[in-house]
């Protein structure tokens, strides 16, 4: 099937959404609450484009709205770009210490208004870092409360039974809302310390005690696990060398 | 002291067994321990994750979202004084006054005895008869400052004779 995206014409199967035939195809959609790693999750609205459809345009986010039929994309016109500008506007209210949005606020020219901000808070809510924590397997931290109190935490905001220290949270967040510090070899996130692991090979502290249980507890050992990613990349270099 | 603890984890725990370990009854189980212990304990939704195979965080999300949990004890007698615009000029700020300086407890407080826990609605749908307050599923229509304190008395009455 063949869509038009911005007078483009992109090849595109039944099912795929607008903001992944975009994205192969270099047209570029601003997002934030996207990550290829997931699916779309219409939560931030950035990626919101006019879809023209039997002569009837209407307004949708583009990462979850999967193409059925043979449609017109426009990912920018004046409508769409005045909704960015508010959307960027609350985002920035919701997260205003974050360095992301405050840029952004700026690049999108939005225009200083009397409303509240969330003074101080970093987080805009994008949920990728729940995700990228169910997908490693503890499903640690959710979405709680809600409305204006909502809110990315562990149970009672207590150290969690199930966080092993990982850090993708923290990793795959766009703000950098989500503290981690590491000192003296151990790591704190999510109101609990884990004792860091050095490298067999350099001695760099590269994983937690948890996080590496975790994975043993899962497959076959593999010799590599006790080593850091810096060390398993030249390793892994070495093995290339001698075959070639 | 300590057999009542584990009395009560065996009545939470006849709560949730009495449902199939199945996610979407979740909410039915967490409104059946919310009706038997006036709140969601931790215990209770641990239990849950563990029964349904469901993330603990998933669990607590569920319980914060919904405004029909509470994740502290309430009291007894749950009085929910209506804020809406017809109840709030009608003089519901006064009846909320009235219950903090006799009860001495704010909206979503509970008092030191259990017996009384006050909340404060958005509207209750019945702004004919504003200012209305509900006591558990009791409503009561046009409170006036100096009923309320009658209302509250009634019911500790009651939980005076009931012990």
């Amino acid at each position: 099937m063949i869509i038009i995206i911005d007078n483009q014409e992109v090849q595109v199967s039944y099912g795929d959404t607008i903001l992944d035939a975009a994205q192969r195809a270099k047209i570029h959609i601003p997002t934030l609450c996207h990550h290829q790693a997931f699916a779309g999750q219409g939560r931030c609205r950035l990626c919101l484009v006019e879809v023209t459809e039997q002569g009837r345009k209407r307004i949708v986010a583009s990462c979850t709205y999967p193409i059925t039929r043979e449609i017109t994309v426009c990912t920018s016109t004046p409508r769409i770009e005045k909704m960015r500008k508010n959307l960027v506007m609350f985002l920035y209210k919701q997260a205003p210490a974050s360095k992301l949005l405050q840029s952004m606020y700026r690049d999108y020219e939005c225009q200083d208004n009397s409303l509240p901000e969330n003074a101080g808070e970093k987080c805009m809510l994008c949920n990728l870092c729940v995700l990228a924590c169910e997908e490693m397997g503890s499903s640690a931290i959710s979405l709680i409360m809600r409305g204006t109190e909502k809110k990315v935490a562990t149970p009672y905001n207590e150290a969690s039974l199930d966080c092993l220290g990982c850090g993708a949270c923290a990793a795959i967040c766009p703000t950098q809302a989500i503290e981690l510090t590491e000192r003296d070899g151990y790591r704190t996130i999510w109101n609990k310390e884990f004792k860091l692991v050095n490298c067999q090979n350099c001695g760099q502290p590269y994983a937690t005690q948890e996080q590496l249980a975790y994975i043993e507890s899962r497959g076959p050992d593999n010799e590599m696990l006790h080593c850091c990613l810096s060390c398993r990349q030249k390793m892994t270099a070495q093995k290339i060398k001698i075959f070639t | 002291m300590a057999d009542e603890v584990i009395h009560a984890d065996n009545e939470i725990r006849n709560i949730i067994q009495a449902y199939p370990p199945e996610k979407r009854f979740i909410l039915a189980v967490m409104q059946d321990v919310q009706k038997s212990c006036n709140y969601l304990p931790k215990e209770a939704l641990l239990g849950i994750a563990e029964y349904v195979g469901v993330p603990f965080s998933r669990v607590y999300s569920l319980a914060t979202f919904y405004k029909a949990f509470s994740l502290t004890p309430k009291g007894r007698y749950n009085i929910k004084v209506c804020d809406g615009t017809a109840c709030h000029i009608k003089g519901s700020p006064v009846l909320i006054d009235q219950i903090q300086n006799s009860l001495g407890i704010g909206p979503g407080e509970t008092t030191a005895d259990e017996i009384f826990s006050l909340e404060t609605v958005n509207c209750l749908g019945a702004c004919a008869i504003a200012p209305v307050m509900m006591v558990n599923d009791k409503v009561h229509p046009k409170v006036s400052s100096s009923a309320i304190l009658e209302i509250i008395k009634g019911y500790r009455k009651e939980a005076d004779h009931e012990e």
